[in-house]
């Protein structure tokens, strides 16, 4: 380049050309320092060293959460000359690294997050009892990808899993579980349930499940969700804004569908129980006819016996009344041509009358 | 391949349906003609919950999801 003279704005562009050539995206991990964010949008920082400070500049929409000076964090960007305010990183991602820094940053973003009300108990909404369809998000190579399916099928049958294939660590993971979770709820047909899971790991490995734009996406799901992050230990951000939490993969299989063997029992149960119902059924019925029966012989035979008495009574009514009972205590009909006489009047002497007595008749002649 | 299962409902909606039929033979208002049927119809679904649940099978499908920072 001897005796090459450039303006300043060739030499800004033939710069950054060098730069992404040899450097598209550079790693760098240090201390952060004199964050701030303008108007919402811009994020401005620089990571130092004892010996070296380099400016970084971003948005909002990379941040894992709330961050402060003093952390370790690693932030991967492309290195930029800006014609006018010099160098910089310009920020694709940024992680909080090392244990103490990972704390701190999930520390900030729950105490957050708690107070806007998102792990609100009140939030939690049922998942469906024996779902249809289940959308996974996991890396399909991982160990909690091959348990839960293992379990799952263990435990029951004819559930379509619907699975997306994303990072659960590193850089690039925030972002994909995020658009994963996103695209479920796109869906025209939504899964019954969206099952978010990855195994053990280091609290670094672990980062993605307390990334503040995970966890809102949790949040925000319109299915509901069942996060399972790491070992029984670990509680990331993105399980406490989930709907049900599991400790494991495993578990997530085990709360996500119910046991077959023991449905199988309850139909068992269910299936002697309807038996016995119907038996009670025919027998509750086979007593009602006979009671039926019963009532039903008692009543004519009431009415039998009222009718009897009626007639007894009857009978005894008309045996006063006929006159031969009268004959029978001393009376006599007495009559004259056929005719009964009841009174003295017309009797002449000389008459000839007829005397009805209880054995027979005899024949009288007045004086 | 999910097996095939005979009957096309759901297992909720299997499992709903037998929990009105026992709901049914609990109350007071049973009459024995409908009995026969109902428990005839308990049974066959009972079968097909069963046999659902020893055949039905999972299956994986991958979803395609567009990254943006690929």
């Amino acid at each position: 380049m001897d005796g090459l003279i450039l303006s300043p704005s060739d030499f800004v562009g033939l710069l950054n050309q060098t730069l992404e050539i040899a450097y598209p995206l550079v790693e760098i991990e240090g201390e952060l320092s004199n964050f701030r964010v303008s108007k919402n949008r811009w994020v401005y920082f620089d990571l130092q060293d004892e010996l070296a400070s380099v400016k970084f500049f971003g948005t909002v929409y990379m941040l894992p959460g709330p961050l402060e000076d003093g952390m370790m964090v690693r932030a991967v960007g492309a290195p930029r000359l800006h014609p006018r305010f010099g160098f910089s990183v310009n920020v694709q991602s940024i992680t909080p690294a090392g244990q103490g820094s990972i704390k701190k940053a999930a520390d900030l973003l729950a105490a957050k997050l708690e107070a806007e009300g998102l792990f609100d108990p009140s939030r939690k909404r049922p998942l469906p009892a024996v779902p249809r369809t289940i959308g996974l998000v996991t890396a399909s190579n991982s160990a909690a990808y091959a348990d839960f399916i293992k379990i799952l099928g263990e435990r029951w049958g004819g559930v379509e899993i619907h699975l997306a294939d994303v990072y659960v660590q590193g850089a690039q993971a925030p972002a994909q579980i995020v658009r994963a979770i996103e695209r479920f709820n796109e869906l025209s047909s939504l899964v019954d349930v969206l099952v978010i899971t990855r195994g053990g790991g280091s609290a670094d490995d672990l980062a993605a499940f307390s990334d503040e734009r995970v966890v809102r996406a949790v949040a925000a799901s319109r299915i509901p969700t069942l996060v399972a992050v790491g070992h029984e230990v670990d509680t990331s951000l993105t399980e406490l804004a989930a709907d049900l939490r599991a400790s494991t993969p495993t578990n997530a299989a085990q709360l996500a569908v119910p046991n077959r063997s023991e449905v199988i029992a309850g139909l068992r149960v269910a299936r002697k129980s309807i038996r016995e119902l119907t038996l009670l059924q025919f027998e509750n019925n086979l007593r009602q006819t006979q009671s039926n029966r019963e009532y039903l012989t008692s009543q004519v035979n009431l009415l039998f016996k009222d009718k009897l008495n009626l007639i007894d009574s009857q009978s005894k009514l008309i045996a006063v009344f006929d006159p031969r009972s009268a004959l029978k205590r001393g009376y006599a009909i007495i009559s004259r041509a056929g005719k009964n006489i009841s009174s003295v009047k017309g009797l002449k002497t000389g008459d000839i009358l007829d005397v009805r007595l209880s054995d027979g008749k005899i024949g009288a002649k007045v004086q | 391949m999910m097996a095939k299962t005979v009957s096309k409902r759901t297992y909720q909606q299997m499992s709903d349906e037998l929990d009105r039929l026992i709901e049914w033979f609990e109350s007071d208002k049973v009459s024995l003609d409908e009995a026969v049927d109902k428990y005839e119809q308990a049974m066959k679904l009972l079968k097909d919950m069963e046999d659902f649940l020893r055949t039905a099978e999972n299956k994986v499908k991958k979803i395609a999801v567009q990254f943006g920072d690929e």
